[in-house]
């Protein structure tokens, strides 16, 4: 059952999201019935398995927005940005209630109490209104309600002296007209000539297609007056609504007079032929509905465990071939050879689709991006749309979700800094509406993900006065545009409250660009003044396999990531023995070393004389990381040390060497920030 | 499935030093030779390090720091006893080093002692109770407390904790 519930909440995510796109969408085009419906069935769905899995908060909550969209369906209401508010702030609180539907807190409570309350208010007003509007738009939205339409074939033959009882024939035909779409043919071919005509006569009789939802007898029932002064025939002729199709419709009407139809026989006739012509068409039109069915087959929904067990056989491979392959290097037996070659290149296309199917469009985090500007741009009385580009570029799912939340930072500091209110706008000469735009890229083996918006922008001058003001670099110091702009990552920078007024970057860049490091991305920022702010993130496609550099420490071999690092020295040992300050001097530059084999506390037995400094950077500096050797490139699996290792932060996981052994990945930012914390906090002891 | 594998009165015992101990057998999955393990820097004596396990990267924990065991040289005994244990309300892949694996004994519940109080070298929240086997004592360990706590399970005399 436990399991049931998950699939459940799984699903009511999607539907959620489904809803929240199409509520956006709604919101741009009110007038989008496709949306309206899509709404209508998510909900629906909502409702039905919510209650099957004692959600019943959420069913019921469900059931009166249902009706309000039926509503709209209907035509009875009109969509409006009240109910898009209403819902969106609904989707809000049906998700936390999927969080937990029994023990929700109060707060929850109280919020979900309210919008219940509107809903319901809502539906009440609508009922009222409607019923106070008459009856003949009721008809109107009985004609729209197609489900169970049919079309009818009525001869009517009244007799000649019906207009004694006071009947008036026509009167018979507007209640029918009412009932659904019909033509009406008058047949006058009975008309006496003028000397035998009787005004009070009836010659006339009609030949009707009707097609409604009501039923035969309805239809008897317009008659039943005059069931015994006429001649009735009521023919059924087709569970379609006929008259819906316009080329019925024309070829019926168009018909000459001579040949316009007498009788159902040739009714009947003309409808089937009708059909037959048709059915090309008919071909022509189902196509594409297949089509639509293959689409929704086209992905299956799998559940991430057995995405990592698949991710797991297939670096296990990968780990066995690399053993095959050395071996079979050993033995030079020339078949072992190609055998072991075809195998190398298999498991390479094996991983690299295995790893293909654990990537996720970030279209999945647009729609939480959109609502977010639209929230905000609501609250904060700007005029911003929100576009994207690129939303099918693929990434990583954990990456996805690391980079959400900075991401929505960026657009919230854009949305309340970047693009001026109303006024400012339209003085400097822009249109009234701001504009941000998200850009999706792929670029060699990384993502690029632009977020631009065009804003006051950010006034170099202003960040690098702060950051004087501030102590952060010298007051002479000569920057390039691009290394004050950097500046806006410095904690100490960012952190200060002013910079929001002048610089329009807020609190937290600094948080923003460590979460990017830290699934080892970068950040960077641009900006016109007056014009725009991009700023701009790479990242690599996927956590789990790095390139990385293999070096040895004492008798442990560690993963040093390739993007990182910017150049290896081989360095004397006599150049970092004895030495206070930490430094050395590579190709004239002073650069800070740790040396790996004492901050890691290893026993230190090798006599090796020459050293390597692996040069990587570290935030806007380089630092040396000395090891004792440097063994190659290895295209590394990483995997998680495991929950027991958890504390552990300067080890990012471990990687299975060719011959069945590990070795540790390093990452390198959390490992020069702890060492450099121990020196200070040494320094600071003393 | 479960239920089957929890009234299995089956225990593994092994020894630490000149302790006998045993946990049950659902908890244990393999019994590894002693292979190369890659310590990890900067992480607590008794965390010896990872190894490679079929491709999953498996931590393993000496049992003997973990007791307080004085460490005699491995010999051909040494091995890692690979078990599953709850840790932070997951299951997860742990490897105890110990200095031998014994036997595998079928013993009623009933046979169980109580774990022995006053005295005894190791807390009490870490032994469920205590077997009298034909010739020796063995005490059933609970074996998630073992990995999850940070604590040595040893009491020292004066009766201040060990710190790793």
């Amino acid at each position: 059952m436990e399991d049931f519930t998950a699939k459940f909440k799984e699903e009511a995510i999607d539907l959620m999201n489904d809803l929240e796109s199409a509520l956006l969408v709604l919101e741009a085009h009110p007038e989008d019935k496709a949306q309206v419906s899509l709404i209508f069935r998510a909900m629906h769905s909502l409702k039905g398995t919510g209650s099957m899995f004692g959600f019943d908060k959420i069913s019921s909550f469900t059931h009166n927005l249902e009706t309000i969209y039926d509503f709209i369906k209907e035509d009875k209401i009109i969509v409006n940005q009240e109910i898009i508010n209403l819902t969106l702030s609904s989707v809000d609180v049906i998700k936390s209630l999927l969080d937990d539907d029994s023990k929700v807190n109060s707060e929850i409570n109280n919020l979900y109490n309210e919008i219940s309350k509107k809903i319901i208010d809502l539906i009440s007003s609508t009922d009222k209104e409607w019923e106070n509007k008459p009856k003949i738009q009721q008809i109107i939205t009985t004609k729209t309600e197609l489900d169970k339409t049919s079309t009818y074939f009525i001869s009517f033959i009244p007799n000649e002296n019906i207009f004694r009882n006071g009947t008036n024939p026509l009167y018979l035909l507007d209640e029918l007209a009412c009932m659904g779409d019909s033509i009406v043919i008058p047949h006058i071919d009975s008309i006496p000539e003028l000397k035998s005509y009787s005004p009070s006569m009836c010659y006339t009789w009609w030949e009707i297609l009707l097609a409604t939802n009501q039923s035969l007898d309805d239809i008897k029932n317009v008659f039943i007056f005059v069931e015994d002064d006429c001649q009735l025939e009521i023919n059924f002729i087709s569970s379609l609504n006929l008259l819906d199709d316009k080329d019925f419709k024309t070829k019926f009407i168009n018909k000459p007079p001579e040949k316009k139809v007498k009788g159902f026989d040739q009714t009947k006739a003309f409808i089937e032929l009708f059909n037959k012509e048709k059915e090309k068409k008919h071909i022509n039109i189902t196509i594409p509905k297949v089509n639509i069915k293959e689409s929704n087959i086209s992905s299956i929904r799998v559940s991430t465990d057995k995405l990592d067990d698949l991710l797991k056989l297939v670096s296990e491979m990968i780990t066995v071939q690399s053993r095959l392959s050395s071996y079979s290097e050993i033995v030079k037996e020339p078949e072992l050879i190609n055998i072991s070659e075809n195998i190398a290149k298999l498991t390479r296309q094996l991983r690299d689709n295995a790893y293909k199917i654990s990537l996720i469009p970030i279209n999945t985090m647009l729609i939480r991006f959109q609502r977010l500007v639209r929230d905000l741009s609501v609250e904060l009385n700007k005029e911003v749309s929100f576009e994207s580009i690129g939303g099918e570029t693929e990434l990583d799912k954990k990456i996805v979700e690391y980079i959400t939340d900075p991401i929505l930072h960026i657009l919230r500091n854009s949305l309340d800094h970047g693009i001026e209110d109303k006024e400012s706008r339209i003085k400097k000469g822009k249109s009234e509406r701001g504009k941000i735009r998200l850009k999706a890229y792929y670029s060699g083996a990384n993502v690029i993900i632009q977020i631009k918006d065009d804003g006051k922008g950010i006034d170099p001058d202003v960040i690098k006065n702060k950051a004087i003001e501030k102590g952060i670099i010298a007051p002479n110091s000569i920057l390039g545009k691009r290394d004050i702009f950097n500046l806006i990552f410095h904690p100490g920078l960012s952190t200060a409250s002013l910079i929001t007024d002048v610089s329009g970057r807020g609190v937290g860049m600094d948080v923003v660009r460590r979460n990017i490091n830290d699934i080892r991305g970068e950040v960077e920022i641009d900006s016109v003044l007056d014009k725009s702010t991009t700023i701009t993130l790479k990242l690599p496609l996927t956590l789990s396999i790095i390139d990385g550099l293999l070096v040895k420490v004492a008798d442990t071999i560690f993963v040093i990531p390739l993007n990182s690092i910017y150049k290896i020295y081989a360095v004397h040992l006599k150049m970092i023995e004895n030495n206070f300050y930490n430094l050395i001097a590579l190709d004239g530059k002073q650069i800070s070393y740790f040396h790996l084999k004492e901050e890691f506390n290893m026993p230190n037995k090798s006599t090796k004389q020459i050293l390597h400094a692996i040069v990587v950077f570290f935030e806007d500096k380089l630092i040396a990381l000395i090891a004792d050797n440097v063994i190659g490139e290895y295209q590394a699996v990483v995997k998680p040390l495991g929950k027991l290792y958890n504390f552990q932060e300067i080890i990012s996981g471990a990687t299975i060497l060719g011959d069945g052994t590990l070795a540790l990945v390093m990452d390198t930012n959390k490992i020069i920030n702890k060492f450099s914390n121990q020196i200070n906090n040494k320094i600071k002891g003393e | 499935m479960n239920e089957e594998i929890k009234s299995l009165n089956s225990y593994l015992s092994f020894r630490i030093g000149d302790t006998s101990f045993c946990v049950n057998v659902n908890k244990v999955l393999n019994i590894l030779e002693l292979m190369k393990i890659t310590k990890v820097p900067q992480s607590p004596e008794y965390m010896l390090g990872v190894i490679n396990l079929r491709g999953e990267v498996l931590p393993v924990v000496d049992a003997r720091i973990k007791f307080g065991i004085p460490i005699k040289e491995n010999t051909a005994n040494t091995c890692i006893i690979v078990m599953d244990i709850e840790f932070e309300k997951e299951m997860a892949h742990i490897g105890l080093l110990v200095d031998g694996v014994m036997e595998v004994f079928e013993i009623e519940d009933e046979a169980l002692l109580p774990p022995p109080g006053i005295g005894s070298k190791y807390k009490s929240d870490f032994i469920k109770g205590v077997f009298k086997l034909e010739d020796e004592f063995v005490m059933q360990l609970i074996i998630d407390k073992v990995f999850t706590s940070d604590e040595l399970i040893v009491v020292n005399e004066s009766g201040n904790e060990l710190t790793t």
